[in-house]
Parts: C-alpha cells; structure tokens; sequence
C-alpha cells in the first residue's frame, strides 16, 4: 500500500483516489499534465523532505516510478 | 509574515469557487516565462476578498505577439487590469550571461534599444484597451562571474539592473494606465535563492518557485482592490493591549507599557506606522470599552503617544456595546461599514464584530504585540494607484468636520448655517491634474451619486480629449477649511438642443450643503450659452444612494418615462449663500 502517496496524487491531479494505481500516469490520468506532474513532485519534494533530481523528474512516466525514486531515497511507503 | 499555503492548495480552492460577488474585474496575466498556476491563485485570494475576478493567462513568452494582435484572445477578453511579467535574462539575453564583454556604451545602447521595443508594446497596448497596465521591474542577481571583483567594474550587472529600473521608472511616472510592480523588493523579500531555483528553471522555465506563486499572488492584489476602489478608508482601533500595553483602568495612566522599552516599544512602533497611515489619508476612530476620562489622559497626556486625540476623526470610549459605537463611527464619519478595518486584540470583540457586522474587515490580530506591525504591513486594503493631496489632507478635513458640528449644534436654522459657512465653490475642467480626484471619486463615491457609473481612468481620459463630452468638477471651501475636489459631473452632448447629465455625484462629507445646486447652476447657464433647451437625465438606484433620489425633482426636473427633463426656459432657484467662480 501507499495510500499517502495515492492521496497526494489523487489530489492533485483531482482525480479519485479509487482510480489510482502504480501504473496511473500521464497516460491514464488526462488531468497529468506536465504542469501538474512538476506540482506533484513539488507536494512530494515537501511532504516526504527529499529532493529529486531532474534525470528523476523526468524519469516519471507512472507512480510506480515515483515509489522507485522514492525508495532510493530512503523513504518507507509501507502506510 | 503569514505563512502560506502550497500552490496545490489554491489549485483545488480554484475548483470550488462560487464567485458570487458583486466586485467584479477582468485581469490578464502576460508573461516572459512559465506562471502557471498564477492566475488560479489569484482567483482565489480575490474571492477569498469578496471579489470575483475572471483571469486570462497568455502563452508562453507570447506577450508581444498578443499585444500586437488586435485579433488575439488577449484583446477579446477585454481585461480591467493586465500584468506583464518579464525577466532579466529574457529580455537582457546574452548580455544578462555576458555584461563583461561590451563598453559601457555598447551596454546602454543595448538596453536602450530593448527598453524601447518594450515601451513601444506597451504603449500599444494602452492606446487599443482599457486595460491599466502593471509592470514587473526586475530585480539584481546576486551571482556574478566577476565575483568579488565585480563591484569595482564599471557599470556591473547590478549597474545595470538599476539603470533599466529608473528608465522604467520614468517610462511610467507620468503615464495615468502604467504602473510597476517592484519584483525587485518581491525578490529581496523573500530571497532570490528562495524564488528562484535552477531545477525549475530548467525543468519549465519557471522562474517563481511554485512555492512562491501564492506569495507573489499576495502582492498583486493590492492592485487589483485599487483598480476596483475599494480600498478601505478607515481604522478603528481599540486601546488597552491594541494601541498600549495593559489595560488603563487597571494598570493606571503610569502602569501602561508604552515607550522606547520592550514591549512598550512594540506599541511605539505600530502607533507610527498607523500616524503615517493617517498622515497619506487613512481616517483613524478609536472604539473602546474604557473609562473616557482613564483613556482620554493616556491619549492627550501620556509622553510616549504618537497618536494624540487630534489624530483621530471620531472617538468612541464608553461601556456601549462596540457594534452599536460601529454603527455611530460610521454615521459620524459618514461612510460605509465597508470602508472600515477594525483592530481589537481582544478575540471575543473580533468574533462579535464579523458575526455582527461582517462589511467589516475584522483584522486577526496576533496574540504577540510585535507582530502587529507587520500584520498591519500586510494588509493590502489600503491600496491606492495614486495618493491626491486631497487624501493626504482627509484627516485634517474631518478633523475640520468636528469643529463644523459643534458650529451646527450653535446654529439652529439651516440656512443661517449654510449662509454663516462662506461656502465657495470653484468648478474646474478635467486635466491631467484633476483626473486622478475625477476617477478616485467615480469609482469610490456611493450615496450622493445620480447613475453610480464607474468610469475607468482611460475612460475618463477619452471622454477629456472627446468635444461631445463635458467633464468638469467641484473644489468646495468653506470658512473651516478647503473640502477639496469633492463633486464630478460629465455631460453627454446628445444633438444640437440636448443634453445628457450622465454622472452627477458630490463626496458624502459635503452633503447638505447644496453644493449640488451650485454645480447645476452652472451647468444651467453653460447649456443656456450653447443654446441648448433640454437637459435630460436619470436616477439609477443602487442599494446605498438613495440621498440623491429627490435630487432632480428638487431642482426643477420633470419625468418624461425614464427619464428626468429640465426645460432651460425655466428659471434655475440658486441658492445666494454660494460664491462660483469658474477656473
């Protein structure tokens, strides 16, 4: 699980929380804007205190993504 | 400083916004670089001020191709107020990297030359809308690759910087629709590595860090509450713990804290910020549960008061409820609960005043005395494009207001009163030195005003340059002192034996003194020259101006259907007591 993740996500693309997954990305979610994404990582750059690099930032095609960044960042999803 | 949400927390607001108020405008936002998210926050934070405001974010760095398009989006959306939001390096471009390698000469030239493409857009764009126009200035990096050495050189980068600032400066000084927003002090304010990180540079060329937006938003409002008139016009003010430390009635004349030590010195300091306040024309009341005779020492005799009894136009020291004493204050001042800031430390008085009467702005004023300062800073209510001198004068005048009062009190008959007052009034032509009065009092004057329409200043400007149009106002004096400019009409020339009175208001603090009948008398005997016969107009009410409503049958005019008609033949019953004369 990493339901503060998908709250977070689900917030700001205003999506439904039930409608979010690992593989959600700019291709399943038409409100993920490249705008939105840069918003999202900024929520996660605060809300987890870490900060990604750009080859990172652009890394992201899909949350399973973000859990991998996340990971090596030493962040625990288990929640 | 108030602490800010994050952007994403406006992005959601943005979504549930009812804008169901009556303070409505159009704003456009232009820019050279990535604002996104921009335009949604200042929505909300104007609906969170009562105001509904549509927005237009322009493309990307699409600023001049907009402007220079009378057939872009730009121009459809027909904005109120337009912000054009330009960067250093955008418009420097490899002069911003490379300053070092061109004379002094060549860099100027080279500045100059942008510059003036630049104001050639925006003067564009002022002569094809109505739209004021708020300018970023720019602010100074703080890098240089001549490190150290770079402030012994020559015209450096931050030479250069200052020189563009001055030049935009004396671009806009004199321009009534142009004004600059000062993104240098947005940037020393909260700190260029704050606002500005590479990461989102590169990402999307953003040069306001996200987390800056809103706080950048914060700042644009003050512009857009002047561009609506709707800056407040007074504070009224508690005492005990608000304008001193303690409580006077318990901790007597010599027990209060206030002075050059903490933390009297905190009440020192926000004393002084509210006498400048007062001394540009914010009117300051003092509404307090206390002993008048405890308070009123403190305020006339107490050696560390800034503020003294004369400073205040209207003072309410009693054990009355503080919303009846609300109500009174804005009778005696003659001017709306809207108009009004309230500062009270005590939260329970807070929460009776917005329950009771929520026109009011009620400030949250915070529990620790050093902060009132800044709480007061961050107010931008007070918002003004312009200060007249009849602002700055505004607390004198009410001042002179009282002494009237106490004159009518010894004055029994009206019109001995009116006759005893050595009422003068002198009409003068809308210029570039009147207009600003001319378009504060359109937008700001409520109850004595016939159509309440709310002319803009690129309206006012054109109706100045346009022979069918007839704008003048009204200086009122009397043997207290000089009102100032305090009445507008503009006439509308509708054939060679018609005119139209389209706008007709006098300022609330000289009403009932038919000063109106002097401005009619005059524009009487200006359409008699003219050969004119009639002179049409109308009554548009409006929640507040009902004391113009017998204005036009009063003096003579007739209703034809929706209309109200004076027949020219008619003679015109002036009151002898007012000396006009014509500037």
């Amino acid at each position: 699980m990493s339901k503060k993740l998908y709250e977070i996500v689900a917030k700001i693309m205003k999506v439904s929380f039930s409608k979010i997954n690992d593989n959600s990305g700019p291709k399943t979610i038409p409100s993920w804007t490249s705008f939105n994404g840069y918003v999202l990582l900024h929520e996660l750059v605060s809300h987890y205190n870490v900060q990604f690099t750009i080859d990172e930032a652009m890394d992201v095609e899909k949350i399973s993504d973000i859990k991998r960044h996340l990971k090596n960042h030493g962040v625990n999803l288990d929640d | 400083m108030i602490k800010e949400y994050p952007l994403s927390e406006y992005l959601n607001k943005f979504i549930e916004l009812d804008n169901e108020h009556k303070n409505h405008t159009n704003i456009a936002f232009l820019s050279s670089f990535t604002i996104n998210g921009l335009s949604e926050t200042v929505q909300v934070k104007c609906n969170e001020k009562k105001i509904y405001c549509d927005t237009y974010a322009g493309g990307y760095n699409q600023f001049s191709q907009e402007i220079l398009n009378l057939k872009s989006k730009l121009y459809d959306f027909s904005p109120n107020l337009t912000f054009l939001i330009l960067d250093l390096r955008s418009v420097l471009g490899d002069l911003f990297f490379f300053p070092y390698s061109y004379t002094e000469k060549e860099k100027k030239e080279l500045i100059n030359s942008k510059l003036n493409e630049l104001f050639e857009i925006i003067t564009f764009f002022v002569k094809n809308s109505n739209s004021k126009l708020v300018l970023t200035n720019f602010n100074s990096p703080s890098y240089s690759s001549y490190g150290i050495a770079s402030m012994k050189s020559n015209f450096n980068l931050k030479d250069m910087v200052l020189y563009m600032n001055k030049k935009l400066q004396e671009f806009t000084i004199n321009k009534n629709s142009i004004f600059i927003f000062d993104f240098d002090a947005f940037v020393s304010k909260f700190g260029e590595k704050n606002v500005f990180n590479y990461q989102n540079y590169f990402f999307g060329d953003i040069k306001i860090d996200l987390d800056y937006i809103p706080y950048f938003a914060n700042e644009l409002i003050p512009y857009i509450i002047a561009q609506l008139g709707i800056s407040k016009k007074c504070i009224v003010l508690d005492l005990d713990n608000t304008l001193w430390g303690g409580i006077v009635g318990e901790d007597g004349f010599d027990g209060i804290k206030l002075g050059p030590q903490l933390p009297g010195n905190t009440y020192l300091e926000f004393q002084k910020n509210l006498k400048a306040l007062k001394n540009r024309g914010i009117i300051l009341a003092i509404n307090s549960k206390n002993n008048f005779n405890d308070a009123i020492q403190v305020i006339n005799e107490h050696p560390n008061m800034i503020l003294r009894k004369e400073d205040f136009s209207s003072i309410m020291i009693n054990w009355n409820n503080k919303v009846s004493n609300m109500y009174e204050i804005a009778q005696e001042l003659n001017i709306g609960l809207d108009s009004i800031v309230f500062f009270d430390d005590d939260p329970v008085n807070r929460e009776l005043m917005r329950t009771s009467l929520p026109d009011i702005l009620t400030v949250e004023l915070p529990k620790d005395s050093s902060e009132y300062v800044n709480t007061l800073h961050e107010l931008p209510e007070f918002s003004m494009f312009e200060i007249t001198d009849e602002d700055s004068k505004r607390s004198e005048m009410y001042a002179q207001q009282q002494t009237r009062k106490e004159f009518e009190i010894s004055t029994p008959n009206l019109e001995d009163l009116l006759r005893n007052l050595s009422l003068e009034l002198i009409i003068k032509k809308s210029n570039n030195f009147t207009n600003p009065r001319i378009s504060q009092l359109i937008l700001k004057t409520n109850q004595f005003n016939l159509t309440t329409k709310r002319y803009t200043a690129e309206e006012i400007l054109n109706f100045t340059n346009d022979e069918n149009i007839i704008i003048g106002c009204a200086q009122v004096k009397d043997k207290f002192g000089d009102h100032g400019i305090t009445g507008v009409f503009i006439i509308k020339k509708l054939n060679s034996n018609e005119w139209f009175l389209d706008t007709f208001l006098l300022s609330c603090r000289i009403i009932g003194r038919e000063i109106e009948k002097g401005i009619l008398n005059y524009i009487i005997n200006e359409a008699k020259k003219n050969g004119i016969k009639i002179i049409k107009s109308q009554y548009v009410r409006t929640e507040k101006n009902t004391p113009i409503q017998d204005f036009l049958p009063n003096c003579g005019f007739k209703q034809i259907n929706n209309f109200w008609e004076y027949d020219l033949n008619n003679a015109f019953n002036m009151p002898d007591f007012i000396k006009i004369e014509i500037e």
